[in-house]
């Protein structure tokens, strides 16, 4: 806990507030080891499930002997397995992130490192990535409290990254990568000139309970431009010259908003939760009642 | 100096300035040099870029509406330097006044578009009303016979167009003396008199008085006048030809020959250029008597004579009838009128112990036009008969020639070598005679001296004259006066203090004076006649309008109505009976005197003034040019030039351009700046 207590991305009030929650997944995945959570798996757990008929090669273990004594059958007791959740957090470290007070990169740290200790406390396998990993390139699978402190040092690793991937193909990267069913936090500013609607999509073939949380800065929600300028995108260069007048401004913020609603809809129709976040907005505040509220969390 | 423009830059100064305009433009296509600034994704700005293009007319129309207010902003600028202007008065100072002219030449309407000159005036003061700053207050005076403040001193425009609407045209002649002392004190209200010493002392320091003169400079220079703190301009009005026909004389008279007939002459006055033929109407009581027709050289006088047989009284008038081709700029002096009254011979009654040389003074040919002379000898004084005749007005005037009655009669006195038996008079002059008395000093203003020359007179010995309260001494010499005049009751007496025939101790008949010698004797007795029995004077006298007009009236009435020629009516009560002063003759025309309904005595009122009707501006030729100029105003030392009446201060627009030019740049800046969307 000290360790964790340290680092500048979880503060020991936020890690107070963490304790209570844990994390919630409207589905129920196979996990791969033991766990809290029902699993589609059939194991061992003080929960009764069903019974089956004997058949060679099972566990002796598992036999039901009253029932074997009255029918003269054998027959396994098959029992509910509680197993861990596979929660995974891919974070959009695209240049584009790196902007805003805080960055909307750090924002997404913190963010990520705070469901990631949530997930950690409650015997979660915890897993986070970037966009912009290769498919080869694998982030540490976290379990248990004790791995809190890696997983801080690995989210303090993640720097914006220069080599420009599109989401879609972050996206279809991390699915190839980790095939274990789970939670899905996006993280991103879903600023990609090719669209965000494939990678979504990717998420959706892949049954993972996905949740999109869409980080924007204050100086995208309400740019504060004057004069006549030259935007640079910083990721490919792009420039868009521009006049600033109250019509301008009135007309980006039309944009932004129909770009938001556009996303949300997007979101909303295929089952994926959207969880718009300004990146002024304190993230225990965000866990807390924003994420709780869409059920993230609980 | 009358264009619209006046270029204030040179060829240089307008290249470079042309190049201003192009250089804007020029400056809009050149590319504008963005600031780049870094943002996380163009990705929104693309979109909303690509929104807007669609409404790029709206965006294109803002940029250029900079273009246009810049390019608006340089015209003005230019326009300004251009200096476009018109003719207007400018007013230069604080203090105003408005001296203006309403006599009579000042109704001829040669002013521009046919007005009268008033009228001229008073737009060009009410031109002048309209350019005065809230701190500048201005007063308006008008002046003919008499100044008359019509407005004070004031900054309240309204009073003043008021004032200047009040203004009407009178029938009298300029007395632009009395409107420039008018002026004078209320320029310097500050100047106090010390009665002592005699000498004006200024309290305050004083402010200069702007003062305008709208005149047409019809009247005689004015000497003695300091003009002080008064700055004055002369405006003249009017033109040049002073198309003008006038009647400047008009009475009736006895003709010469034949005394019993009436006539009536007229004189005109022809004021133009070009000889003109006119026709002279005679009215007696709205009723054609005669007409003439006359024929006058230019600037030359023609006169004419109608004999009035059988008429014996009524108001006489007289009209011009203009030639038709003839633009007779002044109404007002196309008619005249006088009385015709009925004649009644006056009554002389000499009392004397025989005197050759007085009677024969009053027997003369134009004496017994004026009056009947009877003469008796002293001794009927003591008569009934005489004392009854004495008391019944039935003698105008009676000369007691070395004799005095018991007591005064009922009639005007004169008494020669004798004072009147009255105490008034008796108390004041010494018994004892003064001996060789030279002349010194006579009343030539008053009628009974009028035009004599009196001051070659010897005398051998005189009484000392010396008159009651409220006489008047007539002639002064060097020991004592020895002629006055006092009134009593309706009556005058006068009184010659020396004998003009003695009687020596020894009965002899000697001459006390050589008067008789003189041509001041006949002239003096002439004129005794005509002003106490002379009774065609009302009808000689002249009365201008505006001035007071004293007369006799028959009777002793206590009131008196006068009716004016427009019909209306004023009560007068006489100071003395049988004594009228009547102040009010603005108008021209007949005035009466009623008692009652009766009608007792009638006066016309004429304008008879060649100054006021020659109206043509007085000119001076301009020795350098040979340019006709009005001749300009003699005010004291000053000589006040005519301010042209076109040539006025230029206004210019180039400041309020300016000032456009400025809010059209700031306007422009907010523009920018604020990013309105138009």
């Amino acid at each position: 806990m000290s360790t964790a207590a340290e680092s500048k991305l979880l503060s020991p009030e936020l890690l107070a507030q963490l304790e209570r929650l844990e994390l919630v997944t409207r589905k129920v995945f196979r996990g791969r080891m033991k766990g809290e959570r029902r699993s589609k798996r059939k194991g061992q757990s003080v929960e009764f499930a069903d019974f089956r008929n004997y058949v060679a090669g099972d566990d002796l273990r598992l036999l039901d002997w009253n029932l074997y004594a009255r029918l003269d059958k054998l027959i396994i007791k098959l029992f509910l397995e509680e197993e861990d959740l596979h929660f995974y957090t891919l974070i959009d470290s695209s240049l584009s992130m790196d902007f805003g007070d805080p960055s909307k990169l750090e924002y997404a740290k913190q963010l990520s490192a705070a469901l990631g200790f949530v997930g950690l406390i409650r015997a979660d396998r915890v897993r986070i990535e970037t966009i912009n990993q290769r498919v080869g390139e694998r982030s540490p699978v976290l379990r248990g409290r004790s791995s809190v402190w890696r997983m801080l040092q690995h989210v303090e690793s993640i720097q914006p990254d220069e080599d420009s991937t599109t989401l879609a193909d972050g996206v279809k990267n991390f699915c190839l990568r980790n095939a274990g069913r789970g939670v899905v936090v996006l993280i991103s500013d879903l600023m990609d000139k090719a669209g965000y609607q494939q990678a979504l999509r990717y998420f959706v073939s892949h049954q993972v309970d996905c949740f999109v949380i869409h980080v924007l800065s204050q100086e995208e929600l309400e740019p504060d431009l004057q004069g006549d300028l030259k935007l640079v995108d910083c990721e490919d260069q792009d420039e868009a010259e521009i006049t600033v007048s109250a019509p301008l401004l009135k007309k980006y913020k039309q944009t932004l908003n129909s770009f938001v609603a556009g996303a949300q809809e997007f979101c909303s129709r295929r089952g994926i939760h959207y969880l718009l976040a300004n990146n002024q907005m304190p993230v225990q505040d965000l866990v807390a009642k924003q994420l709780r509220r869409r059920g993230l969390v609980r | 100096m009358d264009t619209l423009f006046r270029n204030s830059l040179g060829p240089t100064g307008w290249l470079l300035l042309g190049l201003v305009p192009p250089a804007i433009f020029a400056l809009y296509f050149l590319k504008l040099k963005r600031q780049p600034i870094e943002v996380p994704s163009t990705y929104l700005w693309h979109r909303v870029i690509e929104d807007l293009h669609v409404n790029s007319l709206w965006q294109r129309l803002r940029r250029s509406l900079l273009l246009l207010l810049q390019l608006l902003m340089v015209g003005l600028a230019m326009l300004a330097l251009l200096r476009p202007g018109w003719q207007g008065q400018a007013l230069d100072g604080q203090r105003f006044i408005f001296l203006i002219d309403h006599s009579a030449s000042m109704s001829a309407t040669d002013a521009k578009d046919d007005v009268s000159r008033l009228d001229e005036a008073k737009q060009r003061v009410a031109s002048l009303i309209e350019q005065l700053d809230s701190d500048m207050s201005a007063m308006i005076i008008t002046f003919a016979e008499q100044p008359d403040v019509v407005q004070e001193f004031t900054n309240n425009k309204r009073l003043l167009r008021e004032a200047l609407d009040r203004i009407e045209p009178s029938a009298g002649q300029t007395d632009l003396r009395g409107a420039l002392e008018l002026a004078d004190g209320f320029a310097n209200p500050e100047r106090v008199m010390d009665e002592t010493t005699d000498q004006a002392f200024e309290v305050t320091e004083q402010q200069d008085v702007e003062l305008y003169i709208f005149s047409d400079g019809r009247f005689p220079s004015i000497e003695d006048f300091s003009m002080g703190n008064l700055r004055p301009q002369f405006l003249p009005l009017g033109s040049f030809e002073g198309e003008n026909l006038a009647i400047t004389a008009f009475n009736t008279r006895r003709n010469e020959e034949r005394p019993n007939l009436q006539q009536a002459f007229v004189q005109v006055a022809n004021f133009s250029d070009a000889e003109q033929t006119t026709v002279v109407e005679v009215h007696l009581d709205n009723r054609l008597l005669d007409a003439a027709e006359l024929t006058i050289p230019a600037g030359e006088v023609a006169s004419s004579t109608f004999n009035l047989s059988g008429e014996t009284e009524g108001s006489l008038h007289a009209k011009l009838d203009a030639p038709r081709d003839f633009n007779d700029r002044l109404s007002l002096d196309n008619e005249a009128f006088a009385i015709l009254s009925k004649r009644s011979d006056g009554r002389v009654l000499l009392v004397t112990p025989g005197n050759t040389t007085l009677e024969s003074a009053l027997a003369t040919e134009r004496a017994n036009r004026l009056a009947i002379v009877d003469k008796v000898s002293t001794d009927v004084l003591s008569t009934a008969d005489f004392k009854t005749q004495a008391q019944t007005d039935f003698y105008d005037l009676i000369i007691f020639d070395q004799c005095v009655p018991e007591f005064m009669p009922q009639a005007h006195t004169l008494f020669v070598g004798r004072i009147p038996p009255i105490d008034s008079w008796k108390e004041k002059s010494p018994t004892e005679p003064i001996y060789g008395p030279q002349i010194i000093d006579w009343q030539r203003g008053h009628p009974l001296l009028n035009l004599l020359e009196l001051g070659n007179i010897q005398i051998a010995d005189s009484l000392q004259v010396r008159p009651p309260l409220g006489g008047r001494l007539l002639i002064d010499s060097t020991l004592g006066p020895l002629m006055a005049i006092a009134p009593r009751d309706r009556y005058e007496d006068a009184v010659l203090g020396f004998e003009i025939v003695g009687t020596e101790p020894d009965g002899a008949k000697t001459f006390n004076t050589d008067w008789p010698r003189k041509h001041s004797f006949p002239g003096f007795w002439l004129n005794v006649l005509e002003y106490f029995a002379g009774n065609a004077g009302a009808s000689l006298t002249h009365n201008p309008p505006g001035r007071l007009v004293e007369m006799r009236v028959p009777g002793s009435a206590e009131q008196l109505e006068v009716e004016a020629p427009d019909g209306s009516r004023h009560t007068i009560t006489p100071e003395q009976p049988g004594r009228l002063e009547y102040h009010d003759t603005s108008q021209l025309g007949v005035y009466q005197v009623r008692e009652g309904s009766q009608v007792k005595q009638r006066f016309a009122v004429n304008l008879f003034a060649r100054d006021e009707s020659d109206i043509g501006l007085r000119v001076r030729k301009d020795s350098e040019d040979g340019l006709q100029v009005v001749e300009s105003l003699a005010i004291g030392y000053v000589d006040v030039d005519a301010q042209s009446p076109t040539s006025q201060v230029r206004r210019e627009l180039w400041k309020p351009l300016l000032i456009a030019a400025l809010l059209v740049l700031m306007l422009e800046w907010y523009i920018y700046n604020r990013r309105v969307y138009i």
